[in-house]
This record gives C-alpha cells, sequence and structure tokens, in this order.
C-alpha cells in the first residue's frame, strides 16, 4: 500500500488543505482504491511556502502547489503506476549533513555494541596503527578547527602539545556549555557518547598524553550519567587502559564536573576549576598546551571538536576536508532556537547561508513575523540584520560582520525583539558571570548595564552611545578573559545595525518594539473591544477593571508593560504607544 | 586485557547480525525526558510485552527536532519508516494499534527530518 502524506504545519487544516483531502478521499473511495493508499495527514514534510504540499512514500515524490484537478493525475499515474508527475514535483534537498550528530537518535547511547555496529572504535584502531606522527599530518589534512567558538585548528593544538617534553600530558574535554540557548554538546555527549571519549583517546595518542578528562557541567545529569557509563564498558572491553589494541599505548579517563559557574568554559579558569581553585582565569601565556593542567601539557578541546575526530579516522582526512569552505572544513551543528518554527539542532556543511538554515531548515519565523535579526555566537557573539542573511556561515566570514560562529547557539529574533533589550539581556548575563578578577570586566560590564538600563527607561541622552563605545573598547582591550574581552560584543554590534533603535529610546523615548515597559503604555479602544475578557483573565496584576457592560479599561499606575493583554486581544483593541 | 582489531571486528559483525527487524526508539535526551518521553517508552514497552510482539523498543539520543519532541521512530514491515513527534501516551497507544498492528500510519504526528 502506497501513502500520500499531506503536510499540515500549523495542526489546523486549513479550508484548501481540507477540500483537498477529502477530495482526495472520496476519489480514492469512489474509484475503489481505498486498499491502494492511505492519505495521512502529517505535521511536517519539510517544504515551506509552497502551498498545499504532498509526498508519495515509497517513491518520496514531493508534489507541491497542488490543486484539486491534480488529483486523477496523483492517482492515476503515481498511485497506480509509481510514475513520477514533472509538472508537480519539487526537488526537495536536504541541506542538512550529519558528521557529528552522525549516531544521535539511531544508536542506543548506554549500548557500546551498538556504537561498534556503527563502526564505533574503528577510527581509534585505525589512528593507533598510523602512529602519532600521521595522526597528526591526517589532521592537518582534514583542517578540523575547534568548534568551541575561537576556531583554532586541531592539529595545531595537538602539535604544540606534543612538542612539549615532560612525560605527563593531558586532554581535557571542555563539556562546560554555557551560553544560553546553546545545547549541541549536551545532546552529543547524551546521544553519542562513546564518540566523544573515541576522538578523545586519539587526541590523547596524538599527543602521547595518557590521562583525559572529561569536564561537564554539574546541570547535565543525564550527560554525566551516559559518559560515566560509557566510561565503564570501555575499560571491562579493554578500549581504555592497558596496551590499547595492542599499540602499547595506555589511556585513563576521569570526569570533573563544573559547578554552575559560565567562566570555567574559559580554559585557564577550566584548569583552575579541575585543581579544585577558585575558577579564576590567567593570563596568557602561556598557554596550557605548554603549561596547563597541574602545570603540564594540556590540551583542551570542545565536544564537538572531539566527535568529529573518529569520523576523520574512519573516513580520511581527505574526504573530511572536502566538506564545508576552503578555510572551515567540516560541518558544524547549530542549536536553532528563538522564534523559529523548528527549534533544535541542525547540522549543516560550513558555508551553508543563514537564510537556509533559518528558512528552509528552521521552517521560517514562528507566527510569519517579520524577521529583525539573527543571533549567533552567545554573550560573546552579535547580532546580524537580515541584509546580511545570504552570507556563508564561516569563522571568518561572521566575525567580519562584528559576530562569531562561537559555540553554536543561533537565536531568531523578530520584529517583536528590541534591540537594546537583547543587549542588556546578554551584557546582564556577562555581568553575572563575571568572576570578578580584573577591573575592566567587573566594572566596565556593570557601568555598560547602568547606562542600558538607563536608556531603556527612557532617560538616556546620545552621549551615552560614546560612552558605550568607549568603555567596550576598553573591555575589549585590556580584560583578562575571553568574557571580558567579548561581553560588549551584542552590545556594539546592535548599535551598529540597529542605531536607530537606540535613538529611538534615547531622542523619542519610544521603543519601536513595545519591550521596555517605561516606554509604552498600554490601552483599550472601546469601539473595538468586544468584551470578551481575554485581557482580564492575562493580567498578571489585575490592572485591567470593567465588565462586559461597560467594557473594559486599563489602570496605567498598576500596569507594568509586560505586553499580555496585547498579545492575547483577538479583535486589536488593546493598543500600544 | 586489551581488544584485538579482529575481536573489534568481531563484534561488530556480532551487533550488526542481532540487529532486530523491527524496531521503535524513542529520543531519550534531556529534551526528549523533559517533554515526557519517560512514560511513552513506559506505554510502549508494556504494550509489546503484552502483545508478546516481535518489536525492539530502544532508547535512543536526540534526532535533533527538539521543539516536537518525544521523537518517537518506528520500523515495521509493511510500512513506512517514520518519525513520531509530541507523541504522549494516548498518541502512543494509537502508534502500537494503528501504525504496528494494523500498518496505517497514525494521523498528525509525521515529522520529515
Amino acid at each position: 500500500m502506497k501513502r500520500i502524506l499531506l503536510q499540515d504545519t500549523n495542526g489546523s487544516l486549513k479550508k484548501e488543505l481540507r477540500d483537498f483531502y477529502v477530495s482526495l478521499n472520496s476519489y480514492l473511495r469512489d474509484n475503489g482504491l481505498t486498499d491502494k493508499a492511505q492519505v495521512v495527514v502529517v505535521s511536517n514534510i519539510g517544504v515551506y511556502d509552497k502551498g498545499i504540499v504532498a509526498k508519495v512514500i515509497p517513491e518520496g515524490f514531493v508534489y507541491i502547489n497542488l490543486q484539486n484537478a491534480s488529483i486523477p493525475d496523483i492517482v492515476q499515474k503515481t498511485i497506480l503506476n509509481g510514475e513520477k508527475i514533472e509538472g508537480l514535483v519539487f526537488d526537495k534537498k536536504n541541506k542538512q549533513m550529519r558528521l557529528v550528530l552522525r549516531n544521535c537518535g539511531i544508536i542506543d547511547p548506554e549500548s557500546i555494541d551498538d556504537y561498534i555496529a556503527h563502526d564505533g572504535y574503528q577510527g581509534l584502531a585505525n589512528a593507533l596503527a598510523m602512529g602519532p606522527e600521521r595522526v597528526i599530518e591526517e589532521m592537518k589534512r582534514a583542517g578540523l578547527r575547534g568548534r568551541g567558538g575561537a576556531g583554532f585548528p586541531t592539529w595545531m593544538k595537538w602539535n604544540i602539545t606534543r612538542g612539549v617534553k615532560g612525560d605527563e600530558k593531558y586532554i581535557i574535554c571542555n563539556g562546560d556549555e554555557g551560553d544560553p540557548g546553546a545545547y549541541m554538546d549536551r545532546s552529543v555527549l547524551e546521544g553519542d557518547p562513546h564518540s566523544v571519549i573515541e576522538g578523545m583517546v586519539i587526541g590523547g595518542f596524538a599527543m602521547a598524553a595518557k590521562h583525559g578528562i572529561f569536564y561537564i557541567r554539574a546541570e547535565y545529569p543525564l550527560a554525566v550519567e551516559r559518559i560515566q557509563k560509557a566510561i565503564d564498558v570501555c575499560y571491562t572491553k579493554g578500549l581504555l587502559g592497558k596496551d590499547i589494541f595492542g599499540s602499547g599505548f595506555d589511556f585513563d579517563i576521569e570526569i570533573r564536573l563544573g559547578a554552575g559557574a559560565f567562566v570555567c568554559g574559559e580554559e585557564t579558569a577550566l584548569i583552575a576549576s579541575v585543581e579544585g581553585l577558585r575558577g579564576y582565569p590567567r593570563p596568557r601565556p602561556p598557554f596550557p598546551s605548554i603549561k596547563g593542567l597541574w602545570g603540564k601539557p594540556t590540551a583542551i578541546n570542545n565536544v564537538e571538536t572531539l566527535a568529529n575526530v573518529p569520523y576523520i579516522f574512519l573516513k580520511g582526512g581527505e574526504a573530511f576536508g572536502k566538506i564545508g569552505t576552503e578555510g572551515s572544513k567540516g560541518t558544524k551543528v547549530f542549536a536553532l532556537t528563538g522564534k523559529v518554527k523548528n527549534s533544535g539542532l541542525v547540522e549543516v556543511p560550513m558555508g551553508t547561508t543563514l537564510r537556509e538554515i533559518v528558512f528552509d531548515i528552521g521552517g521560517g519565523v514562528l507566527d510569519n513575523r517579520a524577521i529583525k535579526a539573527i543571533q549567533t555566537g552567545g554573550p560573546s557573539g552579535g547580532v546580524i540584520p537580515e541584509q546580511f542573511f545570504d552570507t556563508p556561515v564561516e569563522y571568518e566570514s561572521l566575525q567580519k560582520l562584528g559576530s562569531i560562529m562561537g559555540s553554536g547557539g543561533m537565536i531568531v529574533m523578530d520584529e517583536n525583539d528590541c534591540m537594546v533589550d537583547i543587549s542588556k539581556f546578554y551584557l546582564g548575563f556577562c555581568v553575572d558571570e563575571s568572576c570578578g578578577k580584573c577591573v575592566p570586566c567587573r566594572l566596565g560590564g556593570t557601568q555598560m548595564l547602568h547606562i542600558l538600563k538607563k536608556i531603556s527607561e527612557g532617560n538616556g541622552d546620545l552621549e551615552d552611545m560614546v560612552k558605550l563605545n568607549q568603555i567596550a573598547q576598553a573591555m575589549q582591550k585590556a580584560s583578562l578573559c575571553g568574557l571580558g574581552q567579548t561581553a560588549a560584543n551584542p552590545v556594539l554590534s546592535t548599535m551598529k545595525y540597529f542605531d536607530d533603535e537606540y535613538k529611538a529610546h534615547i531622542i523619542d523615548k519610544k521603543c519601536p518594539s513595545g519591550k521596555c515597559a517605561s516606554l509604552v503604555s498600554y490601552g483599550i479602544n472601546k469601539d473595538r473591544c468586544t468584551a470578551c475578557g481575554l485581557c482580564v483573565r492575562n493580567c498578571p496584576v489585575k490592572a485591567i477593571s470593567g465588565d462586559r457592560q461597560s467594557k473594559y479599561t486599563i489602570d496605567m499606575a498598576k500596569c507594568i508593560g509586560c505586553g499580555n493583554c496585547y498579545e492575547v486581544c483577538k479583535c486589536s483593541a488593546v493598543v500600544r504607544q | 586485557m586489551a581488544m584485538t582489531r579482529d575481536e573489534l571486528n568481531k563484534l561488530k559483525q556480532e551487533a550488526q547480525s542481532k540487529s532486530p527487524r523491527n524496531w521503535i526508539r524513542v529520543g531519550y535526551s534531556t529534551c526528549g525526558v523533559a517533554a515526557g518521553a519517560k512514560e511513552v517508552l513506559e506505554v510502549l514497552t508494556e504494550e509489546v510485552q503484552a502483545r508478546n510482539m516481535d518489536v525492539v523498543v530502544k532508547k535512543c539520543g536526540c534526532v535533533g527536532l527538539c521543539s516536537a519532541e518525544p521523537m518517537v521512530e518506528v520500523n515495521i514491515e509493511g510500512a513506512p519508516r517514520v518519525f513520531y513527534g509530541k507523541v504522549n501516551k494516548e498518541v502512543a497507544h494509537r502508534i502500537m494499534d494503528e501504525h504496528v498492528c494494523q500498518k496505517r500510519l497514525v494521523e498528525n504526528h509525521i515529522y520529515e527530518i
């Protein structure tokens, strides 16, 4: 039996789709063909803004912009004869490429047999047979760069650590993922723990490090549990411990938990935290590759970086190097969140454009609102406005736009998001998480936040924007670690691209998006009000009074400007000024 | 007792030969669990046992469509392999009745990834 899948993305069966569904079923029934095909309404086929979309299984033809008139053709040609109808078919390209997430959602993360059945530990066996020099050469050929944000070539990091003399070296997996909205590393640790372990053993072998440490934040209990289980079973199978694959290479792994400080994702603070000290960063150089944990050479790699490594040694560095662009090889996993229809994890080859990620994969903006910007790189990144959405995603191209690739958070913002409010949020995050060791970050961040609050309350003046710029530059130049150096990026990039929004707050004392509570006021237009009472029920501070006869009014003395009434009103009676 | 390359390959073959014909995978990472994957897994496991069917129900990681969790992937002979999203107890029962038993796809919950 064939299946005809009909896409209904918002779950409400709009009239045209309902008609089509009914007509298709009647046609099948009238022609006695109900046993030939089942018509199924589905939530998503992954094709957007193309009218009525259907997919025929098992052929996999995707038909778009369907009309009732095409029903006989679809049934007679495709259902009965398996023919493709050229006039209707849509060539749906899968823009995703699963390399890091190759096993996520496919294998049982708690079963090593399942991992081994999917080529697990084959890459390790290959690497150990090659010898350390050739492992580094292979990594160089692959061109893998660090996925934690900075994009330092992984082979170079390993090679530096390898070149330092010393009998004790360490490799640390940085699983202290803390950017708001980013959770790629958690998913990899939870969904495919063995791949990260395998990558770590290969790294250890390349630089003759015998100890590996997983530094995972304590807020990820399931990730910790699965990594621990995976480590334990590796010991029993002889994949960790002494003489792995008879190569004479010994390797041990242990887990250390992060205690909730964002700054401990910075490598020198992370090392201090592993050593049992307060999570303070220290000036570099010396870099951890030369003098790291316990003063010994230490390579620190991100979870996603290590998850790439087994693939490289399974398929070869050259094959990996063919994916992506000249300067940025391979794929990148993004946590696509915010005002996007399909939020979740996406993995795309480097060089895919932001527009493809948000619209073709993410399905576009929620409620079909206008998109304003995309935020990448979390609190160290910046916002990218719509005119740059066709930029291919690469380390350098995003940096040029004043943002960064970062660890992979990607937050979609629509017309209802206020850029002053957004920069206040990110800066507030960094101020909370600043360790307080160096003055530029500790005081600079706080002062900038004060100014932003002033602007969002309508008390700012144009001089404040100059001050924001000055403090931001001082923080970038003088802060001790990456947290302070990049904390001002969201403010700088919003000021660069959304200068008019800042000026609206400062000069007109208005918040164009209606987010800054002090700058908006709400009222009810009694001519439009149908007295449904929705606003009353959704007001958290009981600022709306009245009844069905006299209709409703908002008491601005009580109103906190949350905008709930405005959002819920179905007849546009609540007005925002 | 280190493993040799040959032993690894033998393990791989054994594991591959044991892979079941009919299976149901439940996304069981933090995103899935938070959305209710635990009770979905329980319902599916109980149903398979109660009906004494040749279907393996197993946990897996997150496939990526976190907004549609809990996700369940179903591969049963005689019906196409599909992902169901936003699965709750009731949908889990329907998957067993309609998809697994009658080989008919369940409406309104299929997602393509």
